[in-house]
C-alpha cells in the first residue's frame, strides 16, 4: 500500500498522512465493532450510521475498497435487511488489517 | 515581524477523521481552524470567535447542519458569516434546502480537501470583496449631491411597475420617502422608509438611500442581502442617533413571488384577489445603526389581483390622538379591502382619505404605496 501517493493525493506529506491513518484504524475499528454489535442486537439503523461514518472516513482518505463495502452495509441497514452482514463485516475487517499491517510493520 | 491578518475557519463534522483532515489541510494553508463535533457547540465557537468561514456538516446527530445554519443566521452576531455545506453526493434537496437557509455553497462528500481549500478560498475573497464594496460604496455616496437622485419616481415613469403612491412631505426635507426600481422585465422592488427625527437635513441621506437602493437592488442578490449591505453602508455613513426604519417588498410577476423584508417598519397590508386583507408582521432590526443585524422576510406566493400597500406610521399613528394599534390595524386593513375596486393608483389616495377621516389634513409626512401583481 502506497501511503505516500494516497498522502500526496490529498496534497499531504506522508507524515501528514500516516497521522491521519493511524487515526482512521482507530476510528475505523470502533465503527465495524458497532456495526457487529448493531447487527447482533438486529438494529439495522445503528447499523446503517456506523457505516454511513466508516464510507466517509475511508472514502475522504482513499480507501476506496472500504469505502464501497461500507457504503453496502449503510444501504443494506437503510433497507433493514441485514441478514448474513458478517460478511461485509469479515471482509472490512481483513481490508483495515492490511492498512494495519502496511502502517505499523 | 507582524503577521497579516489571519483567517480563521470553523469546521464542524461529527466523524473525528473527517473533521482532523480538516484541520491538517486547512492549517498546512495558513488558515486558523477551530474544529466542532457537534452543532450547539459549534454555534458557541462561532458566537466567542466570528470565524471568517464555516464547513459546516450536515448530517450529525443531536442538533444537525440545517438545525445550526437556522440559528447561525437568526442570531446577528453570526449571520453574515458565509457557510458551506458538507453535504453526501445525492441529496439534492438537502443542497437546496442548505442554499435556502442561507449557505454559500456546499462540498460534496467524500471531499478532496484541495477543493475544500479552493471553495474556502473563493468565498473569503468573494466576502472580502463585498465588504470592500462596502466601503467604497460609502466613500462614494459622499460626493453624490442631492440633485442626483432628488427625482421622484412615479406611477407614470413607470407605468410597467403598476403601482400607486401617495406621498406628502410636510418638512421640507421631509423623513419619509419611497422608491421604485425595475430590476429587470419581471422584477421590481419597492421600498418605504422613514428617518427617524426630522431635526436635522435628511435630503441628502434620502438621495444616499436611493443610490444604494439603486446599486444593491440587482437579481445577485436576494432582498434581504440588498437591505444588509444598504445597511452596512449606512452604519458607516450616517450621523450618530439617526436612523431608519424600511419595507422592501420584492416582487417577481414571472415566478409569482413577493418577498417582503422589514426592517423595524409597520408591517405591510397583503390584500388576495379574493380574500381576506391581513398585515404582513414580522420582526426587524432598524437601519444604520447596528453592524449586525436580523431582518424579518416572508415569501409569498401570490396571483394576478394581489395587492399590497406598504406605508409611513403617518398613516396610523395620529399624534394629536393617541389610538390603539389594533384599532388601527382594524381601521387600515378595512381602508385597503374598500379601496379594492379603485384602480391601483387612485387606491392609495383613496386609504389615506378613509383613514384620515376626509378632512385631508395631514399631521406628520405620509407615504402610501399600492401594488398590483
Amino acid at each position: 500500500m502506497n501511503f505516500k501517493a494516497l498522502g500526496s493525493n490529498l496534497g499531504l506529506e506522508e507524515d501528514e498522512f500516516m497521522e491521519l491513518v493511524e487515526l482512521f484504524i482507530k476510528t475505523a475499528d470502533d465503527d465495524i465493532q458497532k456495526i457487529k454489535t448493531a447487527w447482533a442486537h438486529g438494529n439495522a439503523e445503528k447499523v446503517a450510521e456506523a457505516a454511513h461514518s466508516l464510507k466517509g472516513s475511508s472514502g475522504n482518505l482513499g480507501f476506496l475498497n472500504i469505502s464501497e463495502v461500507a457504503r453496502d452495509a449503510e444501504k443494506r441497514g437503510k433497507e433493514n435487511d441485514i441478514n448474513n452482514l458478517d460478511r461485509l463485516t469479515d471482509s472490512l475487517e481483513q481490508m483495515l488489517s492490511e492498512i494495519k499491517e502496511c502502517a505499523c510493520p | 515581524m507582524e503577521m497579516n491578518q489571519q483567517f480563521s475557519i470553523l469546521a464542524v463534522d461529527d466523524n473525528p477523521l473527517n473533521l482532523r483532515l480538516l484541520e491538517t489541510t486547512l492549517t498546512k494553508e495558513g488558515y486558523r481552524v477551530l474544529s466542532s463535533k457537534e452543532g450547539s457547540l459549534a454555534r458557541e465557537i462561532a458566537v466567542k470567535e466570528r470565524p471568517d468561514l464555516i464547513l459546516l456538516d450536515i448530517k450529525m446527530p443531536g442538533e444537525d447542519g440545517f438545525e445550526v445554519i437556522k440559528n447561525l443566521k437568526n442570531n446577528p452576531v453570526t449571520a453574515a458569516i458565509p457557510v458551506i455545506f458538507l453535504t453526501g453526493v445525492s441529496e439534492i434537496n438537502a443542497k437546496l434546502f442548505g442554499f435556502e437557509l442561507g449557505a454559500v455553497d456546499y462540498i460534496t462528500k467524500p471531499f478532496h480537501p484541495r477543493e475544500v481549500v479552493a471553495r474556502v478560498r473563493l468565498h473569503l475573497k468573494l466576502s472580502i470583496a463585498t465588504n470592500s464594496l462596502i466601503s467604497s460604496q460609502a466613500e462614494k455616496l459622499k460626493q453624490i449631491s442631492e440633485a442626483q437622485t432628488s427625482m421622484l419616481t412615479t406611477p407614470e415613469s413607470h407605468p410597467e411597475a403598476r403601482f400607486g403612491v401617495y406621498f406628502v412631505s410636510l418638512q421640507e426635507a421631509g423623513g419619509d420617502f419611497y422608491e421604485v426600481l425595475s430590476i429587470s422585465k419581471d422584477i421590481f422592488g419597492f421600498f418605504v422608509a422613514d428617518f427617524s427625527g426630522h431635526d436635522i437635513k435628511t435630503g441628502y441621506l434620502t438621495s444616499s438611500v436611493k443610490a444604494l437602493l439603486k446599486q444593491n437592488s440587482t437579481p445577485i442578490y436576494q432582498p434581504s442581502e440588498s437591505i444588509k449591505m444598504i445597511n452596512d453602508v449606512l452604519v458607516e455613513i450616517l450621523p450618530e442617533d439617526k436612523y431608519l426604519t424600511a419595507c422592501y417588498a420584492r416582487l417577481n410577476r414571472r415566478a409569482k413571488q413577493m418577498v417582503i423584508i422589514s426592517a423595524g417598519h409597520p408591517p405591510a397590508v397583503y390584500v388576495p384577489h379574493n380574500g381576506e386583507a391581513r398585515l404582513i408582521e414580522m420582526d426587524g432590526d432598524i437601519l444604520g445603526i447596528f453592524k449586525d443585524v436580523y431582518f424579518g422576510r416572508q415569501t409569498i406566493d401570490v396571483t394576478p389581483g394581489d395587492r399590497f400597500y406598504l406605508y409611513s406610521d403617518g398613516l396610523v399613528e395620529s399624534s394629536q390622538e393617541r389610538t390603539v394599534w389594533s384599532k388601527d390595524a382594524t381601521a387600515l386593513l378595512s381602508a385597503c379591502h374598500r379601496s379594492g375596486d379603485l384602480p391601483i393608483k387612485a387606491a392609495p389616495e383613496n386609504i389615506v382619505r378613509l383613514l384620515l377621516n376626509d378632512d385631508g389634513k395631514a399631521e406628520d409626512d405620509i407615504v402610501v404605496l399600492g401594488i398590483e401583481v
